[in-house]
């Protein structure tokens, strides 16, 4: 129970934020939560099932593109572009994790690596949907039919973000507390035991990844408005490493510890980009550092010490 | 009819034929042994009925519904549960977690999206209740990887037994462990066999095991069955003995 005291108590100080810190901050702190979603989202898959997927920024890619074209092209209102979109990324998710669960291991990490280069390759190349090297720019956050113009302004916007991040980790947290998530568990730690019991771990897999790229998805559909653009940089590969560190320095297999790995490296970078060009690399260096002496990352290690809270 | 047949089954690697012409009946009830010397086939049998590999030729029925090409877990599914002569186990998990986990897998309604606390309940008291026939109540709580070896052996053939199978598998359940640990092992199992209630089939290449636990013996011999009989039989046999003689230990 005192890992929900710790969520209500950290959903407060968020909903409280924008009475305290400045608008520039609103705006990195809104960006860091959308960022944390997405990294939320790969941690079903790399923390909880040990499904390493080089690809991730797919999951973003969709969702972000899918929002912004249904709200440059369409009338409908913010909130259903944005789930909409969500939804476009689970679904096209089942295909892509029909033919990546064919492999397991590496060659399953490469297939998601492939795949996502394949989307980039298709959002240089599909002008009349994507914009091409422009991408969608201008991307509007229409009112819709009742009028809601709250999402229009920049504390509304990431009062949106907060209820869908609070949400969405309500829901993973049920999920991998849940009979399913004691499968995903088991595919984790002996894969062929698990299919030996008599689970299709197949299907789990293919489950595991829908729901991960939707809620990536709705990660992505969240940003292309936020931003007001959308473009080739969300699906590159190097973002999907990106996306990995932050799982694995916040602490994999935690939900927790990806968001706060997201909000450390964007302090990380905003931070150290001040001072120099090449702060990548010191980051680089940082996750070498997690890896070699603290694998359980962030979350790991603000909880060592009373063993028995660290899942909530 | 028997529970589970074998006809013909046949499995090559390249030039090696590792299971050749198997044909067997177990009848609902009964405990059988199938022994030969190392790499006489046993576990590749065990492959062939259980979908882990595919057979080369012949077919596997369980209670007349043919097997054959279907997945494993659709195979454990039809009320196949077995073990694995090297200890296949949730090594972090808790025993009883494991055990959860095995009996979850067979419940009706573990795919339902709501009602978790009502799954995982069912599926602990079925698991709580094969620990406590294996014995291991009291390392219930402990991760399966600190388990004594002897405990891990038992720890499967618990999580196998708290699925409910109409037969159970068991692919050496005392490969690996010291005299002392084989002695009590056995004494556990023949506890678990003596009502009757079980239909069995176990591997074994352990002749005093066998000869304590089952009621006919099936030998193998380089992949082919060179008998197949009660155990007072299967003891006298000379083709049995030679196999063994020339080919043991
Ligand atoms: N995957 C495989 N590839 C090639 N040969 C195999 C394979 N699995 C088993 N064999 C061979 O099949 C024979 C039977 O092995 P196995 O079924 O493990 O015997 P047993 O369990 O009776 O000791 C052995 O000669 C073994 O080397
Ligand atoms: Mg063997």
């Amino acid at each position: 129970m005192t890992g929900w005291r710790l969520f209500f108590l950290a959903a407060i100080v968020l909903a409280a934020a924008p009475f305290g810190l400045p608008i520039f901050a609103m705006t990195l702190l809104t960006e860091a939560l959308i960022l944390g979603l997405l990294a939320m989202s790969l941690d079903l898959m790399v923390g909880y099932t040990r499904l390493i997927s080089f690809g991730h920024a797919a999951a973003y890619g969709l969702g972000a593109y899918a929002s912004g074209y249904l709200l440059l092209h369409t009338a409908l209102p913010l909130p259903v572009a944005v789930l909409a979109a969500a939804l476009l990324a689970g679904v096209v998710a089942i295909g892509v994790a029909w033919v990546c669960t064919m492999a397991t291991g590496v060659s399953f990490s490469m297939l998601t690596l492939a795949f996502a280069q394949l989307l980039y390759a298709v959002a240089f190349k599909w002008t009349s949907v994507t914009g091409a090297s422009d991408g969608l720019a201008g991307i509007p956050r229409h009112p819709g039919p009742f009028g809601i113009t709250v999402f229009q302004t920049k504390n509304g916007y990431y009062y949106l973000v907060l209820v869908c991040l609070l949400g969405a980790y309500v829901f993973c947290r049920a999920l991998v507390s849940s009979p399913f998530g004691a499968v995903l568990r088991g595919i984790r730690e002996n894969e062929a035991k698990t299919l030996s019991l008599g689970y299709n771990t197949r299907l789990y897999k293919i489950a595991v990844v829908a729901l991960s790229f939707a809620l990536g998805g709705l990660a992505g559909a969240l940003y292309s408005p936020f931003a007001g653009f959308a473009n080739t940089e969300l699906l590159f590969w190097l973002f999907s490493g990106q996306v990995l560190i932050m799982v694995i320095v916040g602490g994999q297999g935690t939900l927790i510890g990806p968001i706060l790995g997201a909000a450390f490296f964007m302090l990380l970078e905003h931070v150290l980009s001040a001072y120099t060009e090449s702060w990548a690399l010191f980051f680089g260096l940082i996750f070498i550092g997690f890896v070699m002496f603290a694998p359980q990352g962030i979350w790991g290690l603000l909880t060592s010490r009373r063993p028995k809270n660290a899942r909530i | 009819m028997a529970l589970l047949e074998l006809d013909g089954l046949t499995k090559r690697y390249g030039g090696l034929v590792a299971v050749n012409q198997v044909s067997m009946r177990v009848e609902t009830g009964e405990v059988r042994a199938v022994i030969g010397p190392n790499g006489a086939g046993k576990t590749s049998l065990f492959h062939l009925i259980t979908g882990v590999v595919r057979a080369t030729e012949g077919e596997v029925r369980f209670d007349g519904r043919k097997l054959t090409g279907l997945s494993s877990y659709q195979i454990c599914q039809a009320g196949l549960s077995r073990t694995f002569q090297l200890t296949s186990l949730f090594p972090e998990m808790t025993a009883r977690e494991n055990a959860r986990l095995s009996a979850q897998a067979r419940l009706a309604l573990r795919w339902q999206p709501y009602g978790g606390a009502a799954v995982f309940a069912e599926a602990a008291r079925r698991g709580d209740e094969a620990l406590e026939r294996l014995g291991l109540t009291d390392v219930a709580n402990r991760p399966a990887g600190l388990l004594s070896h002897g405990d891990q052996r038992l720890l499967e053939v618990a999580m196998a037994l708290a699925q409910r199978p109409r037969i159970l598998l068991l692919d050496e359940p005392t490969q690996g462990l010291s005299v002392e640990e084989t002695l009590s092992a056995v004494e556990t199992l023949s506890g678990l066999l003596a009502d009757g209630q079980l239909t069995v089939l176990l591997v074994e290449h352990d002749m005093e095991v066998v000869f304590r636990l089952a009621q006919k013996i099936t030998v193998l011999h380089r992949g082919t069955v060179i008998a197949d009989d009660v155990p007072e039989v299967v003891k006298a046999d000379a083709d049995v003995q030679a196999a063994y003689l020339g080919g043991y230990e």
